[in-house]
């Protein structure tokens, strides 16, 4: 060990600049596993791209894209209704995209398009989801998504900073059967997002 | 006040390699012990090890063949560990093991001219009739959807897997097992304590 420290400190001597920016450059590297490990299970900073969520997000064309708060820690155990997650999508992994929590495990509900398919009991540990948006792709394309696609939960709009603040908890329509039902007005809900 | 100063110098850099280990752990390779009796003939119940290769998360680059490791759909928080059997695309006979081999090679060559022709030509509603009426459930022949695989178990008669919760959204996939480390050779010094899973379908394709 005396060894080592000795050419350590000969080596400072002779080039005290380089031996700096070396120690330096190491410590800040050190610290990036950490920031990984924070920004994969704790927190994060997303962007939403596209008019999937609109009324939601991005509600103007303006070429500024919403930021928002993501919460990644303990997540697939506490899914509820009306929640935005981010989840990867079934169609090409490598996609990320953001939509709303419309149905959790055992809901029965009714697809927008009820044509093909009336109703749809929703498996163990699946999740229903929609964009706030008809324009989107979802689940009434895809089916029922099992909970370890979802990445994370929006919890905070951060930018653009006029709409600062919680998520808006409501978007979207109602498509749990039992719920529909309870109203009295299942065809005029279905109705008005076609 | 040295006292604090190594401390949090300690719980620091304890942190740090923690995170490291963690960023390795997750990106390039992990060690992880399996259990089960669903992969039998190539994975041992109790006492086997094996190394996955993360750079084939999310499905990336995999092939029909390879071993890997995936959450359950239905039970996001359990891994389980599955040989691939269909790519997206593929035309899959939900459980072959329900039938007898003299049936399939029956099967087989009555359809043979359509297997061999274009996917897209194949009339997937009509290879699902007997005449009028449909077959069994489990007789049924699917296409795997894009993004999706059809994974299964070696040992067909004790595996939960894609035949119980149908087709596996590529997501769920965490890595390919690459080496299996037997841990009773491992202690005995003279057995052949690891081996390579190689994919055992490279030579159909």
């Amino acid at each position: 060990m005396n060894y080592f420290q000795s050419i350590y400190s000969k080596f400072q001597q002779r080039n005290p600049i380089l031996s700096y920016t070396i120690t330096r450059s190491i410590k800040f590297i050190s610290w990036i596993p950490l920031i990984y490990l924070f920004s994969e299970h704790f927190a994060y900073i997303g962007i939403i791209d596209g008019i999937s969520m609109k009324p939601t997000f991005n509600p103007d064309n303006s070429i500024s894209k919403d930021r928002v708060l993501l919460w990644k820690f303990n997540i697939r155990n506490n899914l509820k209704i009306n929640d935005i997650v981010f989840i990867k999508s079934p169609i090409n992994p490598n996609q990320i995209h953001t939509k709303r929590i419309k149905g959790l495990q055992l809901n029965s509900i009714i697809p927008r398009y009820p044509e093909t398919r009336s109703k749809i009991l929703i498996p163990l540990n699946h999740i229903w989801v929609e964009g706030d948006n008809i324009h989107s792709i979802d689940s009434n394309t895809y089916g029922p998504l099992s909970n370890g696609m979802v990445v994370a939960k929006a919890v905070w709009i951060i930018w653009p900073l006029n709409r600062f603040g919680p998520i808006p908890a409501n978007g979207g329509r109602e498509c749990r059967e039992d719920k529909l039902r309870y109203n009295g007005s299942n065809n005029n809900q279905l109705n008005n997002d076609d | 006040m040295t006292i604090i100063k190594d401390v949090r110098r300690i719980l620091s850099i304890s942190v740090r390699s923690i995170a490291a280990v963690h960023l390795f752990t997750s990106s390039c390779f992990e060690l992880s012990q399996t259990e089960g009796a669903s992969m039998l003939p190539t994975i041992q119940t109790s006492g086997d090890f094996c190394i996955i290769d993360k750079s084939f998360k999310n499905g990336n680059k995999i092939k029909i063949g390879d071993l890997i490791v995936a959450r359950k759909p239905t039970q996001p928080d359990s891994w389980v560990c599955k040989r691939i059997t269909g790519m997206p695309g593929d035309i899959i006979l939900l459980d072959p093991s329900r039938d007898n081999i003299n049936e399939l090679h029956k099967r087989y060559n009555e359809n043979k001219n359509d297997i061999n022709n274009d996917i897209n030509e194949i009339d997937i509603p009509n290879l699902n009739k007997i005449g009028k009426f449909n077959r069994d459930p489990y007789d049924m022949y699917i296409i795997v959807p894009d993004g999706h695989v059809w994974v299964t178990g070696d040992n067909l008669s004790d595996s939960v897997d894609s035949r119980t919760y149908s087709v596996l959204p590529m997501g769920l996939i965490g890595g390919k097992i690459i080496i299996g480390i037997y841990a009773p050779n491992l202690l005995k010094f003279n057995g052949n304590y690891y081996r390579f899973l190689n994919n055992t379908f490279e030579d159909y394709i």
